[in-house]
């Protein structure tokens, strides 16, 4: 258990955010977070489920972040996964 | 007594060199001061500047200038002109007053610095008047605001706002500390007076003495009309400067210093006339867009002077074009939405009559940044104005200390990724919003590296409580000093 401070955005949006998240958060929680500030505030709900991508990689929903090599200050972007 | 027509007297008055006898050349003019880059003295005495004026001269229309605008001060007033103004305009002023008014007083030091340190007599007089300049500058606007505190107390930003760590000033300090408080007088005779002055402020303040006089404001176009006569004759100083550095070698070392501040200009004037002109102007008042401006402008007519001298465009040229049609938009829509973290009343400026003057003018506006707004506006109608506001920060370039908005560039198709670039210096990592804000950063770390960002200081525990109620006390926003919605969200529920 360790604070994360990240990088964050997500598809559709204009800009990156600060996001202090946990090392143990799965990416699943780590893009419902993400989510939170941007979706239904800048860019409309699409109901699909949301994924996230660190470094080029799309992480598995339930991997925890500081396992999958996401570092302070990496950028971590979500997205509505396609139907 | 014989009248002497100018041109018999000018270039002996101005000629104050000396032969000096008990220093050294480089202990007058040390090098972190002067930035003479080794050229030798006689070289220098080549410079001579477009713009001649005697002191006497300077004299005689400064005051004529004086008087004129603050007589036109004085009647306005005593009007209701001010009550009458459009809400987005009383936001173009108070952004511009707050931004612009103390770094006029900064550049005062700047051009003394130039009036001592420039290698050239003939460049040290023309700066004595640039120093004059910038102090009536920063006077004027001290003084003009202070006449506006009965109406609009955020006008006192004028004079608070330097004094505060609010993000708009970090970055704008952060600016003027690389221009002209901290260069020396080379440096910023290429980047202050020939980079932001010719290249865009004194085109920026004639179009707006116009836009001003347009809406009805007769006192701010007095007194951006009255500055800008000041810009266009002591930005000469740019010119010989940067002949005085090409003839003598170093044309590589001024372009450096042109791409250098061309850009960092760039970024500043995007966030401040970018949103002034695209979105805060009444509609019924805008002449061209803010792209429009810079292409007929920047583009052609300034970037033909420095193709003169033979220098190129920046390397970054065709990023700075793409940018023309979507940093400024990006950017308007993260200050709205942190409008409590400004002093002035950002509109929103996308009515739905605004928003088909937006697509005219960026054909595709509705599909990409108009989406976001569709959002907003239903979270509006809907009465949920929280919204609409923010709860975390946006992350912030290293360099210009602006948001980092590369997700803006990937929605307007112009970039692959919304990540920050990185790069690490003495152990630090270092975000940027650009490939030029980062190549500025890496050229010279250790001018740039000590200059904390807002997430910087969030992160180091400077900023407590560590939510937004403490982030906007840290920047010294009052509630009544907060920004709101400039028409009451009226755009959204008509």
């Amino acid at each position: 258990m360790a604070p994360l401070p990240l990088s964050v955005s997500f598809d559709g949006d204009i800009t990156a955010l600060l996001l202090a998240v946990d090392d143990q958060d799965t990416a699943e929680a780590v893009g419902r977070q993400i989510a939170a500030h941007v979706v239904g505030r800048r860019v409309r709900d699409r109901g699909t489920p949301i994924r996230v991508r660190h470094d080029g990689r799309v992480l598995p929903p339930g991997q925890r972040v500081g396992e999958a090599g996401v570092r302070p200050l990496d950028h971590v972007e979500a997205f509505f996964d396609e139907p | 007594m014989p009248r002497l027509s100018r041109s018999d007297w000018y270039d002996l008055s101005r000629d104050m060199n000396w032969t000096l006898r008990y220093a050294r050349a480089e202990e007058v003019f040390p090098e972190e001061l002067s930035g003479s880059h080794g050229v030798t003295a006689e070289a220098w005495e080549r410079w001579d500047e477009p713009y001649k004026i005697g002191y006497r001269e300077y004299v005689h229309n400064q005051v004529t200038k004086d008087t004129t605008t603050y007589s036109l001060k004085n009647a306005v007033s005593r009007s209701k002109l001010f009550d009458r103004l459009d809400p987005g305009w009383k936001s173009v002023i108070l952004a511009h007053y707050g931004a612009i008014t103390m770094p006029e007083y900064l550049a005062a030091i700047g051009e003394a610095r130039m009036a001592r340190f420039g290698r050239s007599a003939a460049w040290r007089n023309t700066a004595t008047f640039g120093a004059l300049d910038e102090m009536r500058h920063g006077q004027i606007q001290a003084f003009f605001t202070y006449g506006l505190l009965g109406k609009e107390p955020r006008a006192d930003w004028a004079h608070k706002a330097y004094h505060t760590d609010n993000w708009v000033v970090l970055a704008a300090r952060s600016l003027f500390d690389d221009m002209f408080v901290a260069n020396d007088a080379v440096s910023m005779a290429l980047q202050l007076t020939f980079t932001l002055e010719t290249g865009f402020t004194n085109l920026q303040f004639l179009a707006m003495a116009a836009d001003a006089m347009d809406v009805g404001d007769l006192e701010f176009g007095a007194l951006i009309s009255s500055i800008q006569t000041d810009e266009a004759r002591h930005s000469q100083q740019g010119e010989p400067t940067i002949r005085v550095l090409i003839d003598n070698g170093h044309k590589e070392w001024g372009q450096f210093l042109i791409d250098h501040m061309f850009w960092r200009a760039w970024r500043v004037f995007a966030v401040l006339t970018g949103l002034s002109m695209d979105y805060y102007t009444p509609l019924e008042s805008r002449r061209m867009s803010f792209k429009e401006f810079i292409e007929e402008w920047v583009v052609e007519q300034f970037a033909q002077q420095f193709r003169d001298f033979g220098l190129d465009y920046p390397w970054y040229w065709d990023d700075f074009r793409r940018e023309l049609s979507w940093f400024h938009h990006g950017i308007h829509l993260g200050v709205w939405t942190y409008r409590p973290t400004v002093w002035w009343n950002p509109d929103a400026g996308v009515s739905a009559a605004e928003r088909d003057w937006l697509e005219e003018k960026y054909p595709g506006w509705n599909d990409t940044f108009g989406r976001n707004w569709d959002v907003i506006q239903d979270n509006l109608r809907n009465g949920d104005v929280a919204a609409t506001l923010p709860q975390t920060l946006p992350m912030m370039c290293n360099l210009c200390q602006i948001p980092i908005i590369r997700a803006a560039g990937v929605l307007a198709g112009a970039l692959d990724s919304p990540a920050p670039l990185r790069h690490t210096y003495k152990g630090k990592t270092y975000l940027f919003c650009s490939e030029p804000c980062k190549w500025i950063f890496t050229r010279r770390p250790e001018r740039f590296a000590g200059h904390r960002s807002l997430i910087d200081r969030f992160l180091g525990g400077d900023i407590d409580p560590p939510d937004l109620g403490g982030v906007l006390a840290y920047m010294g926003l009052s509630e009544a000093e907060q920004g709101g919605d400039a028409t009451g969200y009226a755009w959204a529920t008509r």
